[in-house]
């Protein structure tokens, strides 16, 4: 079912792409990174209970990995967005060590701390540009085709559907059920021969691999990157796209990017009017104010009223 | 070389003083709902940017600064009734995310009232920097400690010699059976969110003339109260304490010795370590509540 409807979501992109105009592509494409980001999120967060507020530093390592790679080295951003998925998973599996001991309330306050000083490293390490960032970084590229805004959402969007797809593969194997035991209660699960510190360990790294993955497109798509593009308010905003959606939900993880990025343009377009005097991150205000609605109103996200309505 | 490693130690205990005050709040509000307050440090930017914002139009430095706190454990009191209390009965996970909106939302708000501008705030007395064995601390670190000493001991008066402060603790000790006593465990979740931003709000004021006022400061302070907090050990206040003092050392030797940059980089470390060698921190107890 997540493959087909992906494939369906995949072809709508593809086809409304051509009349949109290449600002608006440009968002889809946002959204598709966005939503991959979450769909990895969730299943951290959603199916195995854990808590991460330092995802945008996953999506920056993948960022700064394929844009050092082809900045430097010249090596093409196909290859690139494979590298920064994979040394976004180092990373994650080297944190993975310290943080996954920790539960909750410490866990959340680990993520948190990791994503930071992950941050500080870009900012102090100059060969990847330090406070400056990397900048013309190279675009994808097949033969002498260089992508533009459809290529991109398209590409964005097919990986989206990729992502669903094993995303929902792997939710309803013994994995996905293993990890709902998990968050169920993990010495339970422990008590009925489930592997919980492997496989919170796997599924971190997974997260890692579906930001890494995203980042390293995001970074040939804007060609420019530096350390405020992965700030914590990034990390945040993950976090409101999972709740939004519903935690434990992929289709939620779509519908979360859809929404924010949505309200994200929307603020910035109407607000400055209401309010002339609004600058900055004014926008962060709506977005703690909604996640804090939301969590009161609607903890299980839009997705879950929507299955409900579906049953009644 | 050891004159400015000495100098590093004194700006770091002017630093540490003010973590201290932000992590008791962290404790307090640990201590008696369980729940860590990620907006905490936003209490802090309220304060400093209201008695900057007072001072700047033309009120008088200490009054501004009384106002400022009590303008800090309003928020407070209104975090507490708007946000955490109608989700009392969510799971650990949810409430956390909760008090990240706050964070966020304060943070937003905040550039709403007083745009991106920093403020100054002058200091509360004039006077030269104070000489010390040849590192000099600056007049502020007076107040800074003075006002350390203060809450620290009330709080140390409150909850070993008053009737109320007995009650908190055997509330914390033991939440169902305190509750079978007639103790409202409700009432003091509202008093600890209040007196916590009261207190974050104090160290804002005391920090704005060194570091000036501005939206986004609530962050760092923060996270660096965090570290402090969950450095002496998430819920003992004399571990605030020593925390505080420990972290703005090590912040400052580290930004000195090497760069600036990694200072924050530096108090994460610790942060780090201490989760993974000693989460019960420095002077917490080795028993975790579940």
């Amino acid at each position: 079912m997540y493959g087909r409807t992906g494939l369906v979501l995949l072809v709508v992109v593809a086809a409304i792409v051509w009349i949109l105009p290449s600002y608006y592509t440009g968002l889809l494409t946002l959204i598709g990174l966005y939503a991959l980001v979450t769909i990895g999120l969730n299943l951290f967060m959603g199916y195995a209970g854990q808590v991460s507020l330092g995802q945008a530093a996953f999506f920056g390592v993948g960022a700064y990995t394929s844009a050092t790679f082809a900045v430097k080295a010249n090596i093409t951003p196909w290859l690139g967005m494979v590298l920064g998925a994979i040394v976004a998973a180092l990373v994650a599996y080297a944190l993975s060590f310290v943080a996954l001991r920790l539960r909750e309330n410490l866990l959340a306050l680990a993520t948190l701390a990791l994503g930071i000083v992950i941050n500080v490293v870009f900012n102090q390490w100059d060969f990847i540009g330090g406070t400056s960032g990397l900048k013309d970084i190279p675009g994808f590229t097949i033969g002498s085709f260089t992508f533009d805004q459809r290529a991109y959402a398209i590409l964005a969007w097919a990986l989206v559907a990729v992502g669903i797809w094993f995303a929902g593969n792997l939710v309803r194997s013994s994995f996905g059920r293993s990890l709902i035991a998990i968050s169920a209660g993990e010495l339970g699960a422990q008590a009925l021969g489930v592997h919980s510190e492997r496989l919170k360990r796997q599924t971190f790294v997974l997260s890692a691999v579906y930001a890494g993955a995203a980042g390293a497109i995001y970074a040939s798509q804007a060609s420019y990157i530096d350390p405020t593009s992965f700030s914590f308010l990034l990390s945040v905003n993950f976090v409101l796209m999972s709740v939004i959606g519903g935690l434990r939900s992929l289709w939620g993880a779509v519908i979360g990017a859809t929404v924010v990025v949505a309200l994200g343009q929307i603020l910035q377009n109407v607000v400055p009017v209401v309010l002339p005097s609004a600058r900055g991150d004014f926008q962060s205000f709506f977005l703690g104010v909604i996640l804090i609605a939301m969590l009161i109103l609607l903890p299980r996200g839009i997705t879950s009223r929507l299955s409900e309505a579906r049953r009644a | 070389m050891m004159a400015s490693l000495w100098q590093y130690v004194l700006s770091g205990v002017v630093d540490g003083a003010i973590f201290a005050l932000v992590a008791a709040g962290f404790v307090l509000i640990y201590q008696v709902t369980g729940l860590i307050n990620f907006a905490q440090g936003e209490f802090a930017m309220i304060g400093a940017m209201t008695a900057a914002a007072l001072a700047t139009a033309g009120m008088p430095t200490l009054a501004a600064a009384g106002i400022a706190v009590l303008a800090a454990a309003v928020v407070g009191a209104l975090c507490y009734l708007l946000a955490i209390r109608p989700a009392r009965k969510s799971t650990g996970v949810t409430l956390i995310f909760i008090t990240l909106g706050l964070d966020v939302a304060l943070r937003g708000l905040a550039l709403f009232v007083w745009g991106t501008n920093p403020l100054s705030l002058n200091a509360f007395s004039s006077g030269n920097a104070i000489a010390l064995f040849g590192g000099a601390l600056p007049p502020q670190a007076m107040w800074v400690l003075g006002s350390d000493v203060i809450v620290f001991a009330a709080l140390y008066l409150f909850f070993r010699h008053t009737y109320a402060g007995t009650a908190v603790r055997a509330a914390v000790a033991n939440p169902p059976i305190a509750s079978t006593f007639g103790i409202p465990l409700r009432t003091f979740a509202f008093w600890s969110f209040v007196v916590a931003a009261a207190i974050g709000g104090l160290g804002g004021v005391m920090i704005a003339p060194i570091t000036s006022a501005t939206y986004d400061m609530g962050l760092t302070l923060g996270l660096a109260g965090f570290v402090a907090a969950v450095l002496g050990g998430l819920d003992s206040l004399p571990g605030a304490l020593v925390g505080g003092f420990v972290l703005g050392i090590v912040e400052h030797v580290a930004g000195g010795l090497w760069s600036t940059g990694w200072e924050q980089g530096v108090g994460f470390l610790i942060l780090v370590l201490v989760l993974v060698l000693r989460p019960q921190g420095l002077l917490g107890r080795a028993t975790r509540r579940a």
